[in-house]
């Protein structure tokens, strides 16, 4: 087994108790580890931007945002906890997932792999988001005031209650 | 049997992981963990269609616009809970729905 495969096994482990873990904190732990994981793996594919990336935002501030909102609600989870039954069950469903996958999904991807020539190296970045997704500009930008909406939507402007208005008049 | 097939056959069961967080749990930051496990898968599959198609350079361009998206969408998904929290006092994704003005 290679040192890649090892890294991609690693993964999908710290994956699978960042989502059996009982407590937020270790599940939030176990997430940045996965990140740690995938910028190892993006360091062993010779691209060593995006795994510095990987490694500053994601294993670095995405842990911090999601401790801080773990913080926010770990009272209600300790006093609901969750049916543990479900995620108890996740080993198995994965087993199942990876024996049955086994079969089709390499053989798939390995036809996929041979329409590579259909991808021609050497273009850059400019060339991929002005020129090839130009016609998607207009749906990103829609996506962009989405996230501007529903950002504000959350966060309304508080209005005075009826009553309230009435007595300041 | 082609390397570049294994990868994805990984990449394929830290997808149904990430699914499965979704699909069973309730509580909004597990469903977030879900959703980044997803979005991991995606950025590995990126690099190795990347390396794959000699294309290394437009997959880090593309992870990297990945990465921004991503911490943009944790943070909404967090201000969200932040929200419920406050008016509900609960984490649950299906009280979401207190939120509605």
């Amino acid at each position: 087994m290679t040192y890649h495969n090892l890294l991609f096994i690693l993964a999908i482990f710290f994956a699978v108790w960042a989502v059996m873990a009982r407590n937020l904190l270790t599940a939030a732990i176990m997430l940045a580890l996965v990140s740690v994981t995938a910028a190892a793996i993006l360091f062993d594919f010779n691209a060593p931007w995006a795994g510095v990336f990987e490694l500053s935002v994601c294993a670095g501030l995405i842990t911090v945002l999601f401790i801080a909102g773990v913080s926010l609600v770990r009272s209600y989870d300790e006093r609901n906890p969750e049916n543990r039954t479900v995620f108890h069950a996740l080993p198995l469903a994965l087993a199942i997932f990876a024996i049955a996958a086994w079969f089709y999904v390499p053989e798939f991807f390995g036809e996929i792999a041979g329409w590579k020539h259909m991808a021609e190296p050497g273009g850059h970045i400019g060339l991929a988001l002005w020129d090839i997704r130009k016609p998607d500009l207009l749906g990103q930008i829609v996506i962009l005031a989405a996230g501007v909406f529903m950002i504000k939507s959350v966060f309304p402007k508080k209005r005075p209650a009826a009553g309230e208005a009435r007595t300041t008049k | 049997m082609n390397n570049f097939a294994i990868d994805w056959y990984f990449i394929s069961l830290l997808v149904f992981v990430g699914l499965y967080a979704m699909l069973a749990s309730r509580s909004i930051i597990r469903q977030l963990i879900g959703l980044e496990i997803v979005s991991k898968a995606a950025m590995l599959a990126i690099i190795t269609a990347g390396a794959l198609t000699s294309n290394l350079m437009l997959a880090q361009a593309l992870i990297i616009t990945m990465i921004v998206v991503e911490v943009v969408v944790v943070a909404a998904g967090l201000a969200l809970l932040v929200k419920a929290h406050r008016i509900s006092g609960s984490a649950d994704i299906w009280k979401l729905d207190s939120l509605k003005g």
